[in-house]
Formats: structure tokens, sequence, C-alpha cells
């Protein structure tokens, strides 16, 4: 083999196992493809139990998109549904919860409505909604059809069981026998009579024939009134149709539920319960394993917090961060680390207290006055924690802080863009650090990665003469007390 | 009661020495961060890591990957045919080698073969006092051995999943398509209706974190190794010991909270 | 050039160095001797800032490098080599590209230069067409002549030495010590070198400091050492097992 370069070989294997991941990602997201951009709707549904996130939203059985959230608004359910943006929807468009087969995942089945003019535009509320069909009121329907369809069959089977009834049933069929011979005699007898009135018939035609070419337009009227008519008439025959058709369906089981009630209880009972569990199943989002109590539980808790939330108050809600921050400070190959709480009363002010584990330690000043001279010195004591305690106050994208940094006083500012996920921030302390060293600055910038993970670069102590300044790189985690919260009840349950 | 408190201090003291470890990880970690966007970084050692760490570990990730879709498969299709669901035998496959197992094996693998080396390569250069050589001549060591492997290990552990991914999902198709007769449309159906990108992009992150663990690892012990052979074989030993004990529990925890 | 102030540094209860005082000449050949397993290479390597003292100074051109970050401590480095005691040469790279290291890592040389840099500094230790061989290829001797090239690359001012001769025959000794002259007079070069090879230590070194139970004990030219009253040195050179120095 030709002796290739290590390069060679890496290149070679990341193009393969970026088109295998490229494949693979295409098959898979088919789906997915054009949905970002898409528009979307919500839907009221008065119970969309087993209906989870992304579940599927279709038209005709063809995906159209995806349900994005779930929400509970004055005890009825709020599904927002995010729509391709090709797929436009009538203003009366309904929507259905359906499931595939017994046990399946639940869906959205769309009817785009008729009207072509106007279409649901962003955040508007498909109207007419149907709720699902419940297994158990199909159950009870068929059930109410089946003790009809019994009645009449126990009436026909009196009028015809028996030997009276046999007798009348001989004596019907012949009684058509004799109606047959004698129509059969009537139109053999009299067939000259008949002929003549075919001929008669011939010339009303011919008659009917000139009538109707003088009276054209007329004619025609009368055509189109028939014409309504005969297709009105189509639809309730199309009506009845579906009717028996359905019970023609359900004709396997009928036929049992018919002969015995008390089969048919059961069977309904078995249902029920059937129903029961599968709801359960669904309401677990497929994991048989899941404990039902527990989320209904931490259900239960949340809603009491949340109470509690609007009780204390609906637009002022108190929130706390737990933080860690750890900067790797390259000039003197040393990790400075910050650990705090923030503690948020308000959307634009919060309060700020923490330690701080620099590698330089904390500084102590001690001065002594010897023969009226004073002396100075001062010292490092490297495990010594410096503290944070700040006031912070947010004006659009700038936020102000100020008190007491890294255990001197001092005034810090962040500002943040891309929605606050990137941070850039100065601060100044230590002010009066005596004689030759000038006050503490400190940039960076953070930038959010992941949910609670952060990244930070910046330079420390950039004025430092005494040889105290670094660039720094690091990471942060931060979590809110509510993350915390989900994190723990979460945590042991991975799906 | 002597022993009772003795034996509370040992378990005092083995658990400050695993947190202190840790600790120490996790600033090689940071000052691995640091050096890592401080040029120049030679292209060449980190080509020759990734070869290493990548290219040459394809074989044994497509033999695991293949075998593990196949068992998958044959025993998915046997708990299945009793709901006479033998359909989601497909996505039982991709679903559990994208999120799972494709990572975790490929991590593993990847350990015994290139977190071990790791471990025994850069002892042996520290106990052959090379490493000393290099900050003699003021050369980062960290930049110049540690970096070129983290980045080898962060960015090949998940191209590996990939293949391995792929080729779990084969291996499966070939045993559930060919051997058990499933339908192959309905096979192929269920899996990219129940597969999202999520599934493959969440296993690959998972796989880029444990590139991190094995690599770091691996490093750690290699770097820190003392007391010739000796020494380098325990520091071998405890790299993929430790490196694979702490890849099962953060896929608990990488789990738990990405799905 | 280089001094030591009061140096202390200890392993956990063990203390290896206990107060060293040492004052190293530029442009002289100082070799330090003492015990095996003693600090004497724990005391090179904190000339050169590999390990930091728990207390005391060691003063490099006037600069404290027990006080310098990393950046610092490795502007310092660059002027110093090192011959490591089994060499320490990267057994993934070729001799060739171990000698060239320092230079493609602190030089804007181009390819050619350092290609011709290398077969000098090579030819320099009596080694010619040996660029493509791999390290495990060669024998002791050859390795710690490599190792030389590698630590005058880059034209340093102070060459130390751990243990130069150790594990060598008595020619290859020999050689190994002339060559360590030879560099020395023609860089003018401030050598520190460790060693316990009596005949060596007589033979290369301007000045010899003897290192005991933590201390410096003796430090003058070879004639006062040799003709030292002190009976831990006279033992040490007589290598009697009658005297001071305990046998553990």
């Amino acid at each position: 083999m030709v002796n290739i370069s290590s390069e060679a070989k890496v290149g070679l294997f990341v193009l393969v196992g970026l088109i295998i991941l490229g494949y693979m990602s295409f098959r898979v997201g088919q789906q997915g493809f054009g949905l970002k951009n898409g528009y979307t709707v919500r839907a009221v549904f008065p119970n969309v139990a087993g209906l989870d996130r992304d579940a599927s939203v279709q038209i005709a059985g063809v995906e159209i998109g995806r349900v994005e959230e779930i929400q509970l608004q004055d005890g009825q359910a709020v599904v927002t549904l995010r729509i391709r943006p090709n797929v436009k929807l009538g203003n009366d468009a309904a929507a259905t919860i359906k499931t595939h087969g017994v046990l399946g995942d639940k869906y959205i089945e769309l009817a785009p409505g008729t009207n072509t003019q106007a279409f649901l535009k962003e955040g508007e509320q498909i109207q007419r909604v149907e709720s699902q069909a419940d297994i158990d009121r199909l159950l009870r329907q068929i059930t109410l059809i089946a003790a009809d369809i019994r009645g009449v069959t126990s009436s026909l089977n009196k009028a015809m069981g028996g030997e009276r009834g046999e007798a009348s049933l001989g004596e019907i069929v012949e009684n058509a026998r004799l109606l047959t011979k004698n129509l059969n005699a009537l139109v053999v007898n009299n067939e000259e009579a008949l002929r003549f009135t075919l001929g008669n018939a011939r010339q009303l035609t011919d008659n009917l024939n000139r009538v109707v070419v003088t009276n054209d337009a007329k004619i025609a009227d009368v055509m189109d009134n028939l014409k309504d008519a005969s297709k009105q008439m189509e639809q309730t025959f199309a009506q009845l149709n579906e009717i028996t058709g359905s019970i023609n369906r359900g004709e396997g089981s009928l036929g049992q539920l018919v002969k015995n009630q008390e089969t048919a209880q059961k069977l309904n009972q078995t249902m029920t319960s059937l129903q029961e569990v599968s709801d359960k199943i669904n309401q677990g989002k497929g994991t048989i394993g899941k404990l039902i109590n527990d989320e209904q539980t931490a259900r239960n808790l949340d809603e009491t917090i949340k109470g509690i939330n609007r009780y204390v108050s609906k637009s002022e809600q108190f929130r706390t961060y737990l933080n860690y921050r750890g900067e790797y400070l390259f000039d003197k190959s040393d990790g400075k680390s910050y650990v705090d709480i923030r503690i948020q009363p308000k959307e634009d002010r919060y309060y700020l207290v923490g330690v701080v584990a620099d590698p330089r330690g904390r500084r102590t000043v001690k001065e002594r006055i010897t023969n009226g001279v004073m002396t100075r010195t001062e010292e490092w004591e490297k495990d010594g924690l410096l503290f944070n305690a700040q006031v912070a106050k947010r004006f659009r994208n700038v936020v102000l802080r100020g008190g007491v940094l890294e255990s001197t006083g001092g005034v810090g500012l962040d500002y943040l863009m891309l929605n606050d996920r990137l941070k850039l921030s100065f601060e100044a302390f230590d002010f009066n650090s005596d004689d030759d060293d000038r006050a503490h600055l400190k940039a960076g910038m953070e930038f959010q990665v992941f949910k609670h993970i952060y990244l930070t670069a910046g330079w420390d102590d950039f004025i430092s003469k005494r040889s105290n300044s670094s660039p720094f790189a690091g990471f942060a985690i931060r979590f809110e007390d509510d993350d915390l919260k989900y994190l723990l009840s979460s945590v042991p349950i991975p799906k | 009661m002597n022993a009772i408190s003795a034996a509370l201090d040992g378990l005092g003291k083995a658990m400050m020495s695993y947190v202190e470890e840790m600790g120490r990880i996790l600033l090689l970690f940071l000052s691995v961060m640091a050096w890592m966007f401080r040029p120049p970084l030679k292209a060449r050692n980190i080509f020759k890591q990734m070869e290493f760490v990548g290219v040459k570990s394809i074989f044994v990730v497509v033999l695991t990957g293949t075998f593990t879709g196949m068992v998958m498969a044959l025993q998915g299709y046997h708990g299945f045919r009793m709901f006479g669901a033998e359909a989601l035998v497909g996505s039982t496959v991709a679903l559990g080698m994208t999120r799972e197992l494709g990572p975790v094996l490929t991590a593993l693998m990847v350990t015994a073969r290139a977190g071990s080396a790791m471990a025994a390569e850069l002892g042996t250069m520290r106990v052959t006092e090379q490493i000393d050589a290099l900050s003699v001549m003021a050369a980062n060591p960290v930049k110049h051995l540690i970096v070129p492997r983290v980045l080898a290990g962060v960015f090949m552990v998940p191209l590996l999943t990939v293949v391995s991914d792929f080729c779990g999902i084969l291996g499966g198709y070939f045993v559930g398509v060919h051997l058990l007769d499933i339908n192959s449309g309905i096979f192929i159906k269920n899996i990219t209706k129940l597969v999202d990108l999520g599934d493959i992009y969440n296993g690959l992150v998972k796989a880029a974190c444990f590139g991190l663990i094995l690599s770091l690892i691996g490093c750690y012990k290699g770097f820190n190794a003392r007391g010739g052979a000796e020494g380098v074989g325990r520091a071998t030993t405890e790299a993929v010991v430790l490196a694979a004990i702490t890849i099962l529990i953060s896929d608990y925890f990488l789990t738990a909270i990405m799905f | 050039m280089i001094r030591l102030e009061d140096v202390h540094k200890s392993f956990g209860r063990q203390t290896v160095l206990d107060g060293v005082d040492l004052e190293i000449e530029r442009g002289k050949t100082t070799v330090i001797i003492g015990r095996s397993g003693g600090g004497k290479s724990v005391l090179l390597k904190h000339i050169i800032g590999l390990m930091k003292p728990d207390s005391g100074r060691i003063f490099i051109d006037d600069v404290d490098i027990a006080q310098l970050n990393d950046r610092d401590l490795n502007e310092i480095r660059k002027k110093f080599g090192m011959l490591f005691q089994e060499a320490a040469l990267f057994d993934s790279m070729t001799v060739g590209e171990n000698v060239a290291f320092p230079l493609r890592e602190h030089t804007p040389y181009r390819e050619d230069e350092i290609r011709r840099i290398v077969s000098e500094r090579l030819q320099a230790v009596g080694l010619t067409g040996v660029e493509e061989k791999m390290p495990a290829e060669l024998s002791g001797g050859m390795r710690k002549r490599v190792g030389l090239a590698r630590a005058v690359a880059l034209n340093p001012e102070i060459v130390l030495f751990d243990e130069p001769t150790t594990g060598l025959d008595p020619v290859m000794t020999e050689a190994i010590n002339r060559l360590i002259i030879d560099t020395q007079k023609r860089f003018q070069l401030t050598c520190v070198v460790i060693s316990h090879d009596i005949q060596s230590i007589f033979e290369i070194g301007h000045r010899i400091a003897m290192l005991y139970e933590g201390k410096i004990i003796a430090h003058g030219s070879p004639d006062e050492i040799r003709t030292s009253a002190n009976p831990v040195i006279a033992q040490f050179l007589s290598g009697s097992i009658e005297g001071p120095i305990k046998i553990v």
C-alpha cells in the first residue's frame, strides 16, 4: 500500500463519517424539515389525555406539523400546533384528537376547512374542535344500537315464529303465487288490448315530444328542480347508508351482543377497564415503568407552588439562581472560582452574594506606628476566601452593579446581547489598593452554550503593575432554583 | 470504638482523595481549554492523534456496532413476537444504537484501545523524564501532549459513534429482514418514523463528552504516573477503570438531562 | 550567575533540601556530588524551575525564579539546556526531529536552516547520518550524545547535566567527559554537573560542591576538596564504609 499521510486518512474518515451522518439525518429528519420556519395556530380541547409534545399533526394522514406546546388555561388544554409554512388552513378548519390503533400514539387530525378566502394566521385559534372519539362512548352507543336491533328482531321473531306464524307465512306465499298467476292470465287474455294501449302510448310520446320541443326552456327548469331534489335524496341515502354501514361493521360482535345480555355487559366492562389501562399507559408517556402516582404528586406540588406564586404576586416573581464559575488564569496556571447566589425579586433588579477563591488569596493590611512613622505591611493569606455582595439594576440591555467585589468596594457593568445569551462585562474594584498597584479592572464575556452551561473568557486585572494580570478562560454553571427542583425530581427517571 | 473511628477515618480520607483527584482533573481540563486557544497549535500532532484515536479504531467499532445491532434485533424479535409487534424491531435497534449503545460502546472501545495507550505513552514519557525535557525546553507539556489528544478524543469519538450507529442499524436490518423475514419497507419506515434527529444528535453530544472524559482521564493518569514501569502499568489500569466508570455514570446524568 | 539562598524542600515528611546555599560561577563547570538519592536531582530541578522550593530563593541572573509565573519562567528557560539521566529523547520522533525540536519551537528558522544546524550539532557530538534513526535504535552512549546535541541546539548559556556518565562503560564515560569539557570550552558555557563518579568529577570540574543531608557542606576547587579534612568528604572520596556516612 502506498504511504498515505495521517492527514489524508483522518480527512477521509471525517468525510465518510459526515456523509453517513448526513444520510441518517436526512432519512430520519425528512418529516422535520421545513418545520422550523412554519407558523403556529392554537386549538382548545376539553381533554388531551395522552397527547404529547411533538405529536404528529396530520391532514388526511399526511404529516403537516407537530404539537409544540400543551398548556392548561381555565381548566382547558390549549394546544399550540406548528404547521409547515406551505400548508394553508381555512378559518373554518377543524381539529380532532385521534389514535393510531387501540394503544397507539395520539395525534391531531385537521380538516383544512373549505374557506379559501380567509386563512388562519400565526397565533390564531382553530374554532372547530371535536373531542376525541372515546372508546368508552363508542361502546355505549354500540350497546344502545344493539338493544334496538334486538327489539326489532325479537318482534320479528314473535311475528314469524311459532305455528301461527308459519301458517300465515304460508298464506302469504300462497297469495303471492295466486297473484302472479292472475297477473299472468290478465296479460295473456288482454294481449290485444295491451298492444292497443302501447300504440296509444307511442302516439302520446310523440305528442309529448312535440310539446317538449316547443316548451324546451320550461322543461329545463323542471328538470333542474328534479335534479336538486334527487341530489337531496342522494345525500339522505348516503347518510342512511353510513348508518347501516356502521351497524353492518359491528355485525360480528353484534350477533353475540344481541344473543346474551350478560356477555355484552362483561365485554363492556372489559373494554372500559382496557380503556383505563391504556389511558394510564398513555399518560405515562409510553413508559409503563414510570410511576403514575409520582408524577401526579409532582404535578400537584407544581400546582401548589404555582398557586402560591400567584398568591404572592402576579407580576413580581421572586427568583433565585445558584451560580458556579471557574476561571483558568493562563499566566498564573491556576484557577479562580466563584460560587454565588443571585436573588432576583424583580425582573430588573437582583442581589448577589457569594465567595471567591482567588489563587492570590486575601490581602490583609497591617498598620504599625513606630516612632511616629507609620509602616504598612501587606500580607496575602493563600487560603483566604473573598466575598461578593452586590446590588444590580437592569436598564434594557445594560446591568449596573455595585457593592462589595472580591472583598473590596467596586462597580460593574454588563451588556447583554443575543437574547441574554452573550454577556460582556466590565468590573472595577480595589481602588484604594495602596501605594504601587492600580485599581483591579476585569473585562470579559460569557456565552451560554447549553441551558445551564456558560463559557467565559477575558482578561483579569489588566492594568496591574504587579504582574497580577492574566487572560482567563473557563466555564460557569447556573441553575434557577426552579430548574434545581426540576432536575432533582426528574433525574432519577431517565426515559 | 477505635476500629470504627479508624474505618471512618479511612473512608473520609478515601473520599477526600477522590474529590481531590476530580478537582485536579477539572483543573487539568481548564488548563487544556486555556491552551487549546493559544496558537500555534501543531496540526500535525493533532492529525497523528486523530489517526490513532479515530482511523485505527474503525475496525473494532464497526465490529462491535454491527454485532450489537444484530443481537438487539434477535433479542427484540423474540420479545416483540409475543405481541405481534415484530415491525418495531427496526426502531428499537435504531433508537437503542443512536441514543445509548452507539455512544457508550464506542467510548468504551476507544477507552480500551486509545485511552489506555494515552496513559501508557504519557506515563512512559513521565518516568523517562521526557515530559520534564519538554518543560525544560520551554515547551508546555499540556499544550504539546494533552491538547492534541483531548481534541482527537472530542472529535473522533462522535464520528466513530456515527459509524457504530450506522453499522448497528445495518446489522439489525440484516438479521431482521434477511434472517427473521420482517418486511424491509416496514422495518425502515418504523425507523424513520420513530427516530428523531434529536436522538442522533444527542447521542453525538454524549459521545463528544465521553471522548473528552476518556482522553482527559487517560492523559491525567499518564501525566501523573510515578515509579517506573510498574507505575506506568498502574496508571494505565487506573485510567481504563476510572474512564469506564466515569463514562457510565455521566451517561446516566447526560441521559436524564437530554432525553 | 546562579545563586541559591536557603532553599528548603520536603516531600511529605521527608526533608530533601534543608537550607541549601550555593553560588555557581559564570563560565565554569560546577560539579555537585553527594549520595545516591540525596537530593542532587531535586536540586537540579529547582535550578531550572521544574520544582518550586517550599521556601528560599533561587536567582538566575538576579531574577528570583521561585516567584515567576509560567510565561516569564519559560523566557528564563531559553537560557538553559539540560541533559537528562536517560537522555529523555522523545521516542516518537526521529533523532533529527529531537534535535530540531527546540529550534522549531523557539526560532523562526526555515526548514533547510534547521536541518543544517541539526547536522552541525550532531557532528559536534561525533555523530553523522543518524538523523533518520529512532532513539530506540541507538545505544546508551549515542542517546546521551544526541541528548547533548539537543541541549545545546539553542546556544544556551547554562547547561545542566544529570549524571551524564552513569551506566556507561569506561571508554564511553571518558568520551562523554571529553565532550563535556570540549563543549564547555567552545561555547563558554556555565555547566552544572551532578555525578558520583569520582574519576569524572576531578576531570571535568572547576568547582566542586558536596550535598549532604540537605545542605552544601563544602564548596571549592578540586584540590581543596581532595585535601579536605572533612570526614564526610574523605569517606565519600575514598569510598570507605567506615565513617560518618551511614549505610542504610
